[in-house]
C-alpha cells in the first residue's frame, strides 16, 4: 500500500490541529490540578466521548478488527457484556463516591477510604501498567505501520510519540481530552465507510451469515461448551470473567477511564459521562468488528483479495483492518483512514500518559517523595513526568517487540492488577464494614492468585511456568478464569480480615461509603439529564442489540 | 475554546478535500474492490458535519454559552 500526496495532505492538516488544539490551551494551565484534573471544568459532551475516546487505542481497533475475523460477532462481547453494564454501573453507584470524596485519583480515593498501603500498591502497580499499555500501543502501531507503508519503525514510534508529547505537555489533561474527541470523531468518520463498504460487499449482513459457519454469526447460541465456539469459551467463564470481574474491574477502577469522568464540571456530568458514553459505545462494534468479520466473507468469494498471511504461514488477523482499506480506499479517503489509525493511537497513548502523570504526581511524589511543597512545584513536576512517562513508554515499545500477540498480553496484565480491584473497590464503597487491612491483604493476595493461575496452567501452549494443572481451550477462557480467581480470593480475604480487624468510625468515612453519603438526586434536572432514564433506554437498546444477534 | 470549532474546521477542510478528489480525479488510484465515488460522498457527509459543528458553535456563541476558558 503506498499513500498519495494528498493522504499525506490530510495526515499534516490532522497533526496541525491537533498541536494546535495543544497550543491554544496552554495558556490555561496556571495549578498542577489544572494540568492534571483540567480544573475539573469540561463539559459532558466532551468528557463523555473522550471516557470512550480513551480506550479506544491503536491496539484496539486493529485487534477489535483481527478478533472479528477470528472469532466473529462473539467479540462484540467485549462492548455489550464487557463494557456497557460496568459504564452503567460505574455512571449510577460509583461516580458519586469518586466525585464526591475530593480524591484527585482513583488512589488516593483508596488512600482516603482504606490507607497509606493500599494507595501505594494501587499506585505502583497502575503506574506500571499505564506504561505497559502505552509502549504496547506504541509498538503495535510501529509494526503496523512498517509492514503496510514501510514506514521506518523507528521514526514512526518516535515521531508520533513526539507528537502526543508535545500537545499533553502543553495543554495537560485538557489537551488530551479535547483531542480524544476529535480523534474519536475522526476515528468513526474514517472508518464507517470502511465497515459499510465492506459489509455491503459480502452481501449484507444476510449475506455474511450465509457464507460462514453459524458460530461465527451468533454471539450467544454457541456457549454451551468451549468446544463449540471459536473463541473456546463456555458462558460462565464469559459472564463471570468478562462480563464481570474483566469488565467491572477495568471501567470501574481504572483511572485511566475514571479521570476522564472526573474531569467533568459538575457531579451531575460527572455521573452522566459514562451513561452517556454507552451510546456509541454500544454501535463501535459496527465500525470496529464487522469490517474484520467481512474481510473473512470477502476472502472467499473469489473476488482477488486474499486474507493476508503471516511470514510462517498462517492468518495474520492484526492486516485485516489494513488489507481492507487497501481494497476499498482510493487516495484521499486512504489518508483518513491511516490517519484515523494515527488518531486511536495518539488518544490511547495520551490517556496512558495523563493518568500516568497524575498517579505518580500526586499517588507518589506528592506522597512518598516531596510532600508539602508548592503547587507550583507539583505542577512543574506533573510536566516532566509527562517527558518520562513518554519516553518509559518508548522503552516499552521495544521491550514488546519480543512478545507477538499483544491483545492477549494486554488481557493477561488487566486480569492481574484488575480483577482483584473491584472487589476491594465494591467492599469498600458498599460495605463500610470493610477494614484498610483486609482490602489490602485481599488486593494482594488476589493479584498473588492471579499470578499463581497464570503460572499454573496453560493455554495454547503458554503460561504453566510453574507447573501444569490445568488447560484450558483457550488463552481467552484462561484470561477470564484467572480474574474469577482472582476476585474471588480478593472478595473472600477482604471479608475475612475485616471480620478481625477494628473498622474506622463513621465519621470517618462519610462521602467515602455508601450508607454515609448523600447520593444527589437532580429531581429539577431535565429527563434526560437524569441518570435512571438514560439507563432504561441503555439497557432497552443494549436487550435488542444482543437478541438481534443471539 | 469552543472544540466544536477547530473539529468543525477539520472537517469542514477535509470534507473539501475529498470532495475535491471526488470531483477532479475520482478514477486517480482507483480502489480494487469499489467502484463507487467514496471520496465524494464521504467527503460530502464530512462537510456537512464540519459545518454543523461550526453553526452550532456559533449559535452558542450568539446566546452567550460558548465554552470559554
Amino acid at each position: 500500500m503506498k499513500l498519495a500526496p494528498v493522504d499525506y495532505v490530510i495526515l499534516a492538516l490532522y497533526f496541525a490541529f491537533v498541536l494546535g488544539i495543544g497550543w491554544r490551551l496552554r495558556k490555561r494551565i496556571s495549578s498542577s490540578g489544572d494540568f492534571l484534573m483540567s480544573g475539573r471544568s469540561v463539559p459532558v459532551w466532551i468528557t463523555s466521548l473522550a471516557f470512550i475516546a480513551a480506550n479506544l487505542g491503536a491496539v484496539e481497533l486493529i485487534g477489535m478488527a483481527a478478533s472479528g475475523a477470528k472469532y466473529g460477532i462473539m467479540t462484540a462481547h467485549f462492548y455489550w457484556l464487557g463494557a456497557i453494564p460496568a459504564m452503567l454501573f460505574m455512571g449510577i453507584f460509583m461516580m458519586p463516591f469518586y466525585y464526591g470524596s475530593k480524591a484527585r485519583s482513583v488512589p488516593e480515593y483508596l488512600k482516603m477510604r482504606f490507607d497509606e498501603k493500599t494507595r501505594a500498591f494501587n499506585a505502583f502497580s497502575f503506574a506500571v501498567m499505564t506504561i505497559f499499555s502505552s509502549g504496547i500501543s506504541m509498538y503495535a502501531l510501529g509494526l503496523l505501520l512498517h509492514l503496510v507503508l514501510g514506514w521506518s519503525f523507528d521514526v514512526s514510534v518516535l515521531a508520533s510519540a513526539a507528537i502526543v508529547l508535545a500537545y499533553t505537555f502543553l495543554g495537560g489533561l485538557t489537551s488530551a481530552i479535547y483531542n480524544e474527541v476529535l480523534q474519536f470523531l475522526l476515528i468513526v468518520m474514517g472508518f464507517a465507510p470502511l465497515a459499510i463498504l465492506s459489509v455491503s460487499k459480502a452481501g449484507g449482513w444476510q449475506g455474511m451469515v450465509s457464507r460462514l459457519p453459524p458460530n461465527m454469526t451468533h454471539a450467544w447460541s454457541y456457549m454451551g461448551s468451549p468446544t463449540e465456539n471459536p473463541m473456546g469459551v463456555e458462558i460462565f467463564g464469559m459472564v463471570a470473567g468478562l462480563g464481570f470481574v474483566l469488565s467491572f474491574g477495568y471501567w470501574c477502577t481504572n483511572f485511566l477511564v475514571v479521570q476522564r469522568a472526573m474531569a467533568a464540571d459538575s457531579m451531575s456530568a460527572a455521573r452522566r459521562t459514562p451513561l452517556i458514553g454507552t451510546l456509541p459505545k454500544m454501535f463501535l462494534p459496527f465500525i470496529v468488528i464487522m469490517p474484520g468479520i467481512a474481510a473473512l466473507v470477502l476472502s472467499k468469494m473469489n473476488l482477488g483479495y486474499a486474507f493476508p498471511l503471516k511470514a510462517t504461514g498462517g492468518p495474520d488477523y492484526d492486516q485485516a483492518l489494513t488489507t481492507l482499506m487497501a481494497q476499498f480506499y482510493p487516495a484521499g479517503l486512504l489518508g483518513v483512514g491511516m490517519t484515523g489509525l494515527m488518531a486511536s493511537f495518539m488518544s490511547g497513548m495520551a490517556g496512558n500518559v495523563t493518568a500516568f502523570n497524575t498517579v505518580f504526581t500526586y499517588d507518589i511524589y506528592q506522597s512518598y517523595i516531596r510532600p508539602g511543597a508548592p503547587d507550583r512545584h507539583y505542577l512543574t513536576v506533573g510536566r516532566v513526568t509527562t517527558v518520562v512517562g513518554v519516553l518509559l513508554s518508548i522503552a516499552a515499545a521495544y521491550l514488546a517487540t519480543r512478545y507477538n500477540n499483544i491483545m492477549d498480553l494486554l488481557q493477561l496484565v488487566f486480569g492481574c492488577v484488575n480483577a482483584p480491584l473491584f472487589a476491594t473497590f465494591l467492599l469498600g464503597m458498599f460495605w463500610k464494614r470493610t477494614t484498610a487491612h483486609g482490602a489490602f491483604s485481599g488486593l494482594t493476595l488476589g493479584t498473588l492468585a492471579a499470578v499463581l493461575t497464570l503460572s499454573s496452567t496453560t493455554a495454547e501452549g503458554k503460561g504453566g511456568w510453574i507447573a501444569n494443572l490445568y488447560t484450558f481451550p483457550s488463552q481467552m477462557a484462561q484470561n477470564f478464569w484467572i480474574a474469577i480467581v482472582a476476585f474471588t480470593t480478593c472478595l473472600v480475604i477482604s471479608l475475612a480480615v475485616s471480620m478481625f480487624t477494628t473498622p474506622r468510625t463513621d465519621k470517618d468515612m462519610e462521602g467515602l461509603v455508601y450508607g454515609l453519603t448523600k447520593v444527589p438526586h437532580d429531581a429539577t434536572a431535565k429527563w434526560y439529564q437524569r441518570p435512571a432514564p438514560l439507563t432504561v433506554i441503555v439497557v432497552i437498546l443494549l436487550l435488542i442489540l444482543n437478541i438481534w444477534f443471539r | 475554546m469552543d472544540l466544536r470549532v477547530p473539529s468543525g474546521w477539520f472537517f469542514t477542510l477535509v470534507g473539501l478535500i475529498l470532495i475535491g478528489m471526488g470531483l477532479f480525479a475520482p478514477h486517480a488510484y482507483a480502489a480494487p474492490l469499489t467502484t463507487d465515488n467514496v471520496n465524494l460522498y464521504t467527503g460530502a457527509c464530512m462537510l456537512v458535519f464540519g459545518l454543523f459543528l461550526l453553526l452550532m458553535a456559533w449559535r452558542a456563541t450568539q446566546r452567550g454559552t460558548g465554552s470559554n476558558p
